[in-house]
């Protein structure tokens, strides 16, 4: 039986309420964009200290989950496992919005917004030697790549579909790697200093990108009154946990080297210092000890509700790897001459949740949902059901407002 | 071409802040409310540490005044997506506020912290300030005529002034040196051409031990220091 793919009618009030709602989240989110763009970055909760804030923590978790999801789609459209083929255009088309958002938190992120197209200068005003040029190559060419990539599947070109899959899929590991270099080849933050940080950052973003997958999924085919195939969402919930044991080691092995070293202050404030317990009870416990207990469970791991809420559990516990990684980690103090450095020069860095920061990060995500919504609207995404039941409409609204949570979760 | 350094004798400085504050000066440094300065959004291109070792009675205190060290192997020019920070020919590490876009990578790639970020837009009184040297005139046009938010800046070794110096046929490192160095009371700083083996700065590092810090970023900093 051939799978065909159908349009959401998207004229439920339900769905049309959550448009409403999700666009006025992204018009405050715009506001606070201007505001942050008259008066300065004064209003974020960066300092000369720990330069990056939320921007950046969106930015290479959107990044992570966007590289997950492509990397899966390849599942079936390069690895022609058909069990997958349901929900394969939904990862690809969950895939572009995500790296859009990344772009976008890149926009706000820059002190001068309207010198963006600088980065996109390739080899010509750009110093290829920066990791940030050489990602601003990956994250471009990711886009066009993912882009054409959904173009062909939805034209149902299956040769041309393939050849794109496997580069698409390579330079979405490319792309994630190249982000964890960003972090890995600073030599002067010791917390991030190490070359593993590319392969922990991949792992990451398979798990992350693979839970939000799982959890969209869900929400999606439920929600538009779809059958959610147990047997999927199960087989993708050991997939995950794989994902997480790998991660797991990786994190481990990085840890433990660092730690081994007599230089290992800067381990011991990662491990031990003032927040680490965002690393033990966000990012190991929600990120990797809660989910694998629930895919291990032997009841809860064979039930939808279970795999979802490990699911839920790692988005937000990779959402806190990159917080505790983009913030503490660069609150560390730079030591400049051994011995205690007095005053303001030598304190650890601290890092105000403001306001405008927060409804701009927001703002971005609800864009994200509302580019969703509108594209399970207007694009033939999701499996044809034979009847349309009269609930069809309202689709993506749980995961928008998971994913929403997890950005409000952290203030 | 010549290659700029500067020499810090540590055994003369007195923390007295004479650099910081004629840095602020020269450049139109803007100043930070005390709550800035606590959050560490306040512009700093010279500051002075002070680091204490042991404790009392046998405590000792170095103090250390760190200007941007124009590093020979600048970890921010290597991160630089956009060209705007670079090295120039006499080793002048150089930002292009132009240029720059304000992300903000080569504060995180520092590894001594000397580079600043505008948080905010300054105004306009505490850069056309009347109470600024009346030889202003003299050093010809302004560097650093207005400020905008949003990009990053840090020390230039007074570039205007060598610049100038040059062309009217001056000797650096005698005549002309960066405003810290001048201001200095104790005549702590020197300055002058690493290059020239009979600079001031070449004699002091040839006939004294010294000090650059975090020689373990293999940075290569030009800014020595001359250990009590």
């Amino acid at each position: 039986m051939a799978l065909t793919y159908s349009t959401i009618e998207g004229n439920s009030r339900r769905y049309n309420t959550l448009l409403g709602i999700l666009a006025a989240l992204v018009l405050a989110g715009a506001v606070s964009f201007v505001v942050s763009y008259l008066k300065g970055h004064q209003v974020f909760g960066g300092s000369n200290v720990v330069p990056w804030g939320l921007p950046i923590v969106f930015l290479i978790y959107l990044i992570g989950l966007s590289a997950g999801s492509l990397i899966l789609s390849s599942l079936t459209y390069v690895f022609g496992r058909e069990e997958y083929k349901p929900i394969a255009r939904m990862a690809v088309f969950l895939a572009i919005v995500l790296i859009l958002g990344a772009m976008v938190f890149i926009f706000v992120d820059l002190g001068r917004p309207e010198k963006f197209w600088r980065l996109f200068m390739f080899f010509y005003l750009n110093n290829m030697t920066s990791m940030f040029a050489i990602n601003g190559v990956l994250y471009g060419g990711y886009l066009v790549i993912s882009l054409l990539y959904l173009g062909f599947i939805l034209a149902d070109q299956p040769r041309l579909t393939r050849r794109i899959g496997i580069l698409a899929v390579a330079w979405a590991v490319l792309v994630h790697m190249g982000t964890g270099a960003i972090f890995g080849f600073v030599a002067a933050r010791e917390p991030w200093f190490s070359p593993i940080k590319p392969l922990e950052f991949l792992a990451a973003a398979l798990a992350s990108g693979l839970a939000l997958l799982i959890l969209a999924v869900i929400f999606t085919l439920k929600f538009t009154g779809r059958e959610v195939k147990r047997e999927t969402i199960t087989s993708l919930g050991g997939l995950l946990s794989v994902f997480i044991i790998i991660l797991l080691v990786l994190v481990f092995v990085d840890k433990v080297t660092h730690f081994y070293a007599p230089a290992r202050e800067a381990t011991v404030y990662m491990l031990a210092g003032p927040g680490s317990w965002v690393f033990w009870v966000l990012q190991i416990g929600m990120g990797a000890i809660i989910p694998l207990a629930l895919l291990f469970h032997p009841g809860l791991s064979k039930t939808i509700r279970g795999v979802a809420l490990a699911a839920a559990s790692v988005v937000i516990g990779v959402f806190f790897e990159r917080f505790y990684l983009v913030i503490t980690g660069a609150a560390y103090p730079l030591d400049y001459y051994p011995g205690k450095i007095e005053g303001v020069w030598g304190v650890t860095g601290s890092f105000p949740i403001t306001p405008v920061e927060t409804l701009l990060s927001v703002g971005i995500v609800a864009l994200l949902g509302l580019i969703f919504m509108l594209g399970l609207k207007y694009l033939e995404l999701l499996p044809a059901v034979e009847s349309i039941e009269a609930s069809a409409g309202g689709g993506g609204e749980k995961i928008t407002a998971s994913e929403t949570s997890v950005s409000e979760g952290k203030v | 071409m010549a290659r700029w350094g500067m020499v810090i004798d540590l055994d003369k400085c007195t923390a007295c802040q004479a650099c910081s504050v004629a840095c602020k000066a020269e450049n139109n440094v803007p100043h930070g409310s005390p709550q800035e300065h606590t959050r560490r959004t306040a512009l700093f291109w010279h500051k002075v540490i002070a680091v204490s070792r042991g404790e009392y009675p046998s405590a000792s205190i170095d103090l250390i005044p760190m200007p941007c060290m124009h590093c020979d192997k600048a970890p921010c020019v290597t991160v630089c997506p956009v060209k705007a920070t670079y090295r120039r020919d006499d080793g002048i590490i150089i930002q292009d506020f132009r240029r720059c876009i304000g992300c903000k990578y080569c504060m995180i790639a520092c590894p001594y912290g000397v580079r600043n970020f505008n948080y905010k837009e300054q105004e306009e009184q505490e850069y056309h300030r009347p109470d600024l040297p009346p030889d202003r005139a003299s050093r010809g046009p302004w560097p650093f005529p207005q400020r905008v938010h949003g990009v990053v800046e840090k020390c230039t070794f007074c570039f205007h002034r060598i610049d100038q110096g040059i062309r009217e046929g001056k000797k650096i490192g005698v005549e002309v040196v960066p405003a810290c160095a001048e201001a200095c009371p104790a005549r702590a700083i020197y300055f002058g051409d690493l290059d020239d083996p009979d600079s001031q700065v070449s004699q002091l590092l040839a006939s004294r031990e010294w000090l650059r810090l975090r020689e373990g970023m293999g940075t290569s900093p030009k800014v020595f220091y001359l250990p009590r």
